[in-house]
């Protein structure tokens, strides 16, 4: 009986060890004492980001075990992922929602394109970098980054 | 009145008055409204509404203090022979019509200071034929109740159809819809009149005389009898809206000016709930037990098909004109359950049912008196009654607002409101079923309680929708944005009709002694249905209920409930002011609001098979993949009318043009019509023995 309870509480857990802990990425972050709630914006991506960040949440890296979640809603969040070039639809929705979020207000550019533009440098319906837009605190550079660069980003935020 | 009535009189035992006060009463009325609709006639536009409310008031005023004064305990009867051939006029009262004259008194006595201020501001018709009219009007609803004679009800069930009919036509050359309301209110209460002439005129035949004490001590055969209380209960079913005749009422009352509606929805509905009590009860002498559970189940239909519909309207003063429906529904259910009661010697429960339903119409006359007069001051300041057009007006309107609440308060019948009190008597009446009752009671009374249950819920919804949507909230248009608040006059008017809410509320058993006269003078076993101060005791079922003690519980949860979230909101907090988030896509504007049709949208989910909506969507295409435009409608009509009326209205059309034919304009065949129809009725009378 011991040993199939055993059994139920390890099924599931394979995760490998954290690998060691990264320093702070960003000093706002240490107000949030661990735990990070995340609102994701897509300004305007090629949707390869957003792919990496759902691997990110995902079984295999779970982010949500070094306290990072995302959340529906700015009101609920502490930083943003912010992904792909800003866009002419999107500008003035990114700035509105960094502008709902509680203080500190962190924003995380993921991605090349968040970046610098990318790919998309220049083209007619992109207004520029999220730099451009709304201050930026992390940046998560990779065309697109792999989920474990965003996992030891995301990490200097929750500092575990 | 002539000041010599050939009737007699008498004291109340023990009380010596120096006059009649009814007698004067009734010639003080209708002195005041024939001289009220002369000098109206005459008087420059300016003084008309003036002259007309203070005839109004008067004729109201004299009709409460004679139905107080029949309630009391006086006694009036008399006999004017000369007034109208053949029978002459016939006038008695006793306590239950003294409870309806009173009602309908004192809602024309509010309505008509309402309605000097509300023609005053240029709303309302001014023109002589409205003006001189009402005062007429308010003296046939004072003096139905009155009547001791069937000419005598003829004559003024006529008259007050007539008038009220000039009523409903006054804004016509403003609104053609009122054109079409007038006419559907003309034929139905007219047909109306047809059967209630015909079952009383064979009434009267078979009982050899024309006078209500003839008719109460024939004896008639009980397949006679059901037909005269089948008349009755159609005739008089269609005034006070009862389902399938109401149709006529949710077109009507609202296209009437505001204090005209109340005057109809409050007052001459009850008349026909007087009517099938006199008819049913009293001159029939409750008959066979087969009628009441008919006028029950009408009773329940009207409730739930009323107040669904009224759930449904997005039309302020349709809604509650529906609400009106339901409320006649719920005291037609009361009556056919104190008719099933007494049939079955019941005598207890019936007088508590039947006080039920009179201490309903009593509520209602109170709510809806309110409801109207408010909702005609929002209509008057906004020029619209859409709600999904209004909303927005607790700021601007805020006294309009909060009496609007009182009345919203009564009609939900939820505890601090008055309609509560009576529907709580009538579940009373139903939840004790006398012993050794048959299958039928017990089957009979636990689906009434569940419509009665299923109403006061609906009825919940349609009030927070239309004090929600219409009051509160963001103004949905331009003209809620900029309404200013009435004038004092119409504002003290509504808030006479208010505070009769809350007395109505708070102090029920004052009008314990009334309902009991009522309801004795009617049953023939005087009992004191409801006793007590404060606490409001039942007889024969041991339940009691104290709405000022309810009150003041509530009252000190508000307080309590206040008191913490001050408490709680003084403890320091870090605040920053935000916008709100809007999802990034710009500020909500008023049209993202709940609308009136959204906020009633599921439950027409719900009630989808028997409200049975019309969906038209068009689309027009640009090309085969493109859409250049769509447009959706959606329409709740009223089925009964669909499937009943517009059949017979269409036969009869088709039968018109046909008989067309008949009339082709030739002099020589109208002149043959005449000589073969004299010969052909000739031949008849010979033939025919």
């Amino acid at each position: 009986m011991i040993k199939l309870l055993n059994k139920i509480r390890r099924t599931g857990r394979v995760a490998e060890p954290a690998p060691p802990r990264p320093p702070l990425s960003c000093p706002k972050a240490e107000r949030l004492a661990g735990s990070v709630q995340l609102r994701h914006v897509d300004a305007g991506s090629c949707n390869g980001c957003e792919v990496e960040i759902g691997s990110v949440f995902g079984p295999v890296y779970d982010a949500e075990r070094y306290g990072a979640r995302l959340v529906a809603s700015p009101r609920h969040a502490d930083a943003v992922l912010v992904t792909g070039p800003v866009t002419r639809n999107l500008a003035e929705p990114l700035r509105r929602t960094v502008a709902a979020l509680p203080e500190p207000r962190i924003v995380v550019a993921v991605g090349d394109c968040a970046i610098n533009c990318g790919e998309f440098k220049d083209a007619y319906g992109v207004v520029g970098a999220v730099e451009d837009v709304v201050p930026v605190d992390v940046k998560v550079p990779g065309c697109p980054p792999t989920p474990e660069a965003i996992v030891t980003a995301l990490r200097g935020l929750t500092g575990r | 009145m002539p000041a010599h009535p050939g009737g007699d009189r008498h004291g109340v035992a023990g009380v010596d008055w120096p006059v009649n006060l009814i007698e004067w009463g009734l010639a003080g009325a209708t002195g005041v409204a024939v001289l009220g609709a002369l000098v109206a006639l005459l008087t420059p536009e300016r003084a008309r509404s003036v002259v007309a409310g203070i005839a109004v008031a008067g004729v109201g005023g004299a009709g409460l203090a004679a139905g107080v004064a029949a309630i009391a305990g006086e006694e009036f009867t008399a006999h004017l022979p000369e007034l109208l051939p053949l029978f002459g006029v016939t006038l008695t009262l006793d306590p239950l019509g003294g409870l309806f004259m009173a009602v309908a008194g004192a809602v024309c006595l509010v309505a008509a200071g309402y309605g000097v201020s509300y023609a005053g501001g240029g709303h309302g018709n001014r023109s002589r034929s409205t003006q001189a009219t009402l005062p007429l009007f308010t003296l046939t609803l004072v003096l139905v109740p009155a009547a001791g004679s069937v000419s005598t009800l003829l004559v003024l069930w006529e008259l007050m159809a007539l008038t009220s009919l000039v009523l409903v036509f006054t804004d016509h050359r403003a609104r053609p819809q009122v054109t079409s309301a007038g006419l559907w209110y003309a034929v139905m209460t007219h047909l109306g009149f047809v059967a209630i002439l015909a079952g009383l005129v064979v009434f009267a035949a078979a009982a050899g005389g024309d006078t209500f004490e003839t008719l109460r001590t024939a004896q008639l055969s009980p397949g006679l009898a059901t037909v005269v209380f089948a008349a009755a209960l159609i005739g008089f079913g269609s005034k006070a809206g009862l389902v399938p005749l109401h149709v006529w009422l949710p077109r009507a009352h609202p296209e009437a000016p505001s204090q005209v509606s109340a005057m109809l929805s409050a007052a001459m509905v009850n008349l026909g709930v007087y009517g099938v009590i006199r008819v049913g009860f009293d001159l029939l002498g409750a008959g066979q037990r087969g009628w009441w559970l008919v006028v029950l189940i009408l009773g329940a239909a009207s409730a739930l098909y009323g107040i669904l519909h009224a759930a449904m309207a997005s039309d302020l003063k349709r809604l509650l004109a529906y609400s009106t429906v339901e409320n006649m529904g719920l005291v037609f259910l009361a009556v056919g359950v104190a008719g099933w009661f007494h049939t079955l010697g019941e005598e207890r429960l019936a007088a508590l049912a039947l006080a039920a339903g009179l201490l309903h119409v009593v509520n209602h006359a109170g709510f809806k008196t309110v409801l109207f007069l408010a909702a005609g001051s929002a209509v008057r300041a906004t020029g619209s009654r859409d709600l999904d057009a209004l909303g927005g007006l607790s700021r601007r309107m805020p006294v309009t607002t909060a009496l609007f609440a009182v009345g919203a308060l009564g009609a939900m019948a939820l505890p601090p409101g008055n309609g509560f009190i009576s529907e709580w008597l009538l579940l009373q009446s139903l939840v004790h079923p006398p012993a050794g009752a048959g299958v039928t009671t017990a089957l009979v009374l636990p689906v009434a309680v569940a419509v009665v249950a299923l109403t006061a819920g609906l009825a919940v919804a349609t009030f927070v929708k239309a004090l929600g949507v219409g009051f509160f909230a963001r103004a949905r248009s331009r003209a809620p944005e900029q309404a200013v608040e009435s004038p004092p006059l119409l504002l003290a008017t509504t808030g006479v009709a208010a505070a009769a809410c809350v007395a109505l509320a708070v102090a029920p058993a004052a009008l314990g002694p009334a309902l009991s006269r009522a309801t004795g003078a009617t049953l023939g076993v005087p009992t004191d249905v409801v006793s007590g101060a404060l606490t409001v005791r039942l007889a024969g079922i041991a339940s009691t209920i104290s709405p000022l003690l309810i009150l003041a519980a509530l009252v000190a949860a508000v307080v309590v409930a206040a008191l913490l979230v001050q408490v709680v909101a003084r403890r320091p907090a870090r605040r920053r002011e935000a916008p709100l988030w809007d999802c990034g896509a710009g500020p909500p504007t008023p049209r993202m609001q709940y609308t009136a049709t959204s906020f009633a949208e599921p439950l027409q989910r719900v009630f989808d098979d028997v409200l049975a909506p019309e969906t038209a969507v068009d689309t027009h295409l640009a090309s085969p993949y493109l859409l250049a435009r769509m447009r959706y409608q959606r329409r709740l009509p009223d089925r009964i009318e669909h499937w009943l009326y517009r059949p017979v209205l269409a036969v009869t059309a088709a039968a018109g043009r046909a008989a067309r034919a008949l009339a082709n304009g030739s002099v020589h065949r109208y002149l043959a019509y005449g000589f073969f129809g004299t010969i052909g009725l000739l031949v008849a009378l010979v033939v025919i023995p």
